[in-house]
């Protein structure tokens, strides 16, 4: 009963969303366009989730609701599992992908990886402004795990870490 | 024979709600569905542990009333189905082939980018799908 489509059709579709909510829509609010891209991303995880927790047995406490959706969601939406997971056993867990898919095409300038440390701010300004263009790539991922976590009775916030390319850290904190 | 099968949501708010007597006892039926949410509560808050899986998501008969018996089916969103029948020797594998064909119509009916979370399922195609597994229930149970 399903019908597939094409995985670039999705990633293209991702791409040019971030790109109209934050150049079109709210191209002078680039906070609004955050949190819009990120609700979108926590209602389809809060949807996914449901989909893909059917079979399942309850979980009985968060790691193991946090290792489904490092092993089976994450395989789901990207054929691979999370590469890493980390937690301090207080309520927050960090989850590294070596090579997050959605990010594969964002180019990596090699210029400025050489960081000098320099505190001129002209130097650093085009550093800044990629990492912000790659963060906006990151909303919606984040509100996908965020949406499916609420789903599952585990609120929380989560964000993300980008200081390695291509790979990329999610931060989970759990809300007591 | 279904008498009516009902969907609450984690905050036993109501998404769904439909019963398939022609008798006019729906609100019976509805009083009886209130009753077993607080089963399911204690079921799930105190495990009894030999004699249900922690983690199950089928709990089983709740309780069984003179006239209906009323199973419970607990999903890993706390969202919970109950189905009351008035078959008095149904099998254990049919009401669990009966939840698992009725989680699939819900998965697909909050899959809908329309549907608010927390709002009741107003899907028609929903509802043909609940009919139509609630009719081959009937028929297998009965063959």
């Amino acid at each position: 009963m399903g019908r597939e489509v094409a995985e670039s059709c999705v990633d293209g579709v991702i791409i040019e969303m971030v790109s109209a909510y934050c150049k079109r829509f709210y191209g002078t609010k680039p906070e609004l366009a955050a949190r819009r891209i990120e609700a979108i991303g926590y209602q389809v995880g809060h949807q996914l989730i449901e989909r893909y927790t059917m079979e399942r047995p309850r979980f009985s406490d968060h790691l193991e609701a946090i290792k489904f959706i490092c092993k089976d969601f994450w395989s789901e939406l990207f054929k691979k599992q999370i590469d890493n997971l980390k937690t301090n056993h207080r309520g927050t867990f960090v989850l590294q992908d070596n090579r997050f898919q959605w990010l594969t095409h964002i180019s990596i300038d090699p210029s400025s990886d050489n960081s000098e440390a320099t505190e001129d701010p002209s130097v650093s300004m085009p550093e800044n402004k990629a990492a912000e263009a790659t963060s906006t790539h990151l909303y919606f991922p984040c509100g996908i795990i965020r949406g499916a976590l609420s789903n599952l009775g585990i609120p929380c916030a989560v964000s993300a870490d980008i200081s390695n390319l291509p790979a990329c850290s999610f931060v989970v904190r759990v809300k007591a | 024979m279904i008498a009516c099968v009902a969907v609450v949501g984690h905050q036993n708010n109501p998404l769904y709600l439909q019963s398939f007597t022609e008798a006019d006892d729906a609100l019976k039926l509805h009083h009886i569905v209130h009753c077993s949410l607080d089963v399911i509560d204690e079921r799930v808050n105190n495990p009894k542990r030999s004699v249900l899986t922690l983690n199950e998501t089928f709990l089983g008969l709740l309780f069984p009333t003179e006239s209906y018996k009323v199973f419970g089916y607990l999903t890993n969103t706390k969202v919970k189905f109950i189905m009351v029948t008035t078959d008095l020797d149904v099998k254990d594998a049919d009401v669990r082939s009966f939840f698992r064909r009725f989680h699939a119509a819900y998965v697909d009916a909050v899959s809908n980018p329309f549907h608010v979370p927390g709002k009741k399922i107003a899907s028609r195609i929903f509802a043909g799908r609940v009919s139509g597994i609630v009719k081959t229930f009937a028929l297998g149970t009965n063959g």
